[in-house]
């Protein structure tokens, strides 16, 4: 594996994670859609079933964490373990935010979310072991990113004016929406990493992969910070 | 089973580059390309000289190839009487509406495509109100309007006002009551109250 072939395989990777976050909104939860969630008035458990599953497939700053949290798991029983502690932490915030009316500005949430993608990006290339001398925690950080990858839920569900009437239903729906579409996200991520981990190319591109994952949490990251600052 | 080899571990000098090269394409892709598509700021001038620029700005203003009407109407209907007032649109044609009846009426809104089958219609509000306002952009080329049915006791009049891109009026009427084999304007029969 020469360096010149990695730096090309690093620009390619970089190129796909960039293109698809070259949209502002990373979650585009389409004016008709949002059209439709203004205008329910009571429980709706199927759209919203389907809202949420669709906003965990097509968000790829979603996604990208997922894929940065199982590229060095080989277990079936860890991929369980760290999915479940992502889901738990995203699960509590976006009940609680919706139900008790907590917002965050939505840019600084994405942002954070963004940065999610470069810390699990750094963590996958050992820089917190090798440069820092730390090993944290991964299973708290994998919870406590799950809870901000919450709250950036319930802040966009609360762009919309949502109505009291059948709340609880609907954002339960839309939670299990969301693990719906996690699933079939990670079906299709553990199936590709599981095979290219028998791969030789695995082991040489792993690091120039993840650089790559640390470039497009940037990107998202910049983005929003850039946004907050021109907009808010 | 496939042998996985383990990682080499990187020094910290390649995972600080590394973590710099990710930083900088980030912030070239971000200032070259994204801001001046996505925000339209142009800090390097690349947005110019790609022509991203356009992208970010919004387009507030649509170009419209049909005339500009203002109409006000009055419609008066008898107790049972119904009327449906049609526009011709043509898809993407906007209008600004505002009615209001001086009695209790049934009303909607529907739109009948070209070319749909006699009978056809897409309703799109149909509340009991006795007064609207609002935008309306046609979903497709077509005839859209409203229906009207005068459902108390008192002769009511309508006061229909629109501005936009139309090219038509039609106006369908019947009473309901005591009349035979009538048709409006989709070719639907109309049923007599009994």
């Amino acid at each position: 594996m020469t360096f010149a072939k990695s730096i090309l395989l690093y620009l390619f990777i970089a190129g796909l994670t960039v293109s698809s976050g070259t949209q502002v909104q990373a979650h585009p939860m389409e004016s008709t859609n949002a059209g439709f969630v203004q205008s329910v008035d009571g429980p709706a458990p199927g759209p919203f079933l389907y809202l949420g599953a669709k906003h965990m497939v097509t968000g790829y700053d979603h996604l990208l964490f997922l894929v940065g949290v199982i590229f060095f798991l080989y277990r079936l029983k860890d991929v369980v373990l760290y999915v479940s502690l992502f889901t738990l932490g995203h699960s509590l915030t976006l009940l609680i935010g919706v139900l008790a009316d907590v917002s965050v500005n939505a840019y600084i949430i994405d942002a954070i979310i963004g940065l999610s993608v470069v810390y699990k990006g750094f963590e996958n290339i050992q820089g917190f072991e090798r440069v820092f001398k730390i090993r944290p925690d991964t299973r708290v950080a994998v919870l406590v990113f799950g809870l901000f990858h919450g709250l950036g839920l319930a802040t966009k569900l609360q762009e919309f004016t949502v109505s009291q009437n059948g709340l609880v239903a609907n954002i339960l729906s839309f939670n299990v929406g969301v693990e719906i579409g996690q699933i079939l996200a990670l079906v299709g991520v553990v199936a590709l990493l599981g095979y290219w981990r028998t791969r030789p190319s695995f082991a040489s591109y792993s690091f120039a992969t993840n650089t790559a994952l640390m470039t497009g949490g940037f990107v998202l990251a910049g983005i929003q910070l850039i946004g907050f600052v021109l907009f808010t | 089973m496939p042998v996985t080899e383990p990682l080499s571990a990187p020094s910290p000098v390649k995972i600080l580059g590394a973590s710099a090269v990710a930083l900088l394409t980030a912030a070239v892709l971000l200032f070259g390309a994204i801001l001046p598509a996505e925000y339209g700021i142009d800090p390097l001038g690349t947005g110019r000289l790609l022509g991203l620029l356009a992208l970010g700005q919004a387009q507030p203003i649509a170009n419209e190839a049909d005339e500009y009407r203002v109409d006000r109407t009055e419609l008066s209907l008898y107790p049972a009487e119904w009327v449906e007032y049609f526009y011709r649109l043509e898809e993407g044609s906007n209008m600004v509406f505002t009615w209001n009846a001086t009695g209790p009426v049934t009303y909607n809104f529907h739109a009948s495509p070209d070319g749909a089958p006699a009978g056809y219609a897409e309703s799109f509000d149909a509340q009991d109100r006795q007064d609207g306002h609002g935008t309306y952009t046609a979903p497709f080329s077509g005839i859209h309007g409203w229906y009207w049915e005068n459902v108390g006791t008192e002769e009511i009049t309508i006061t229909l006002t629109t501005a936009g891109f139309y090219t038509s009026a039609e106006e369908g009427r019947a009473r309901a009551a005591g009349y035979k084999n009538l048709t409006d304007i989709r070719g639907n029969p109309v049923p007599s109250i009994p």
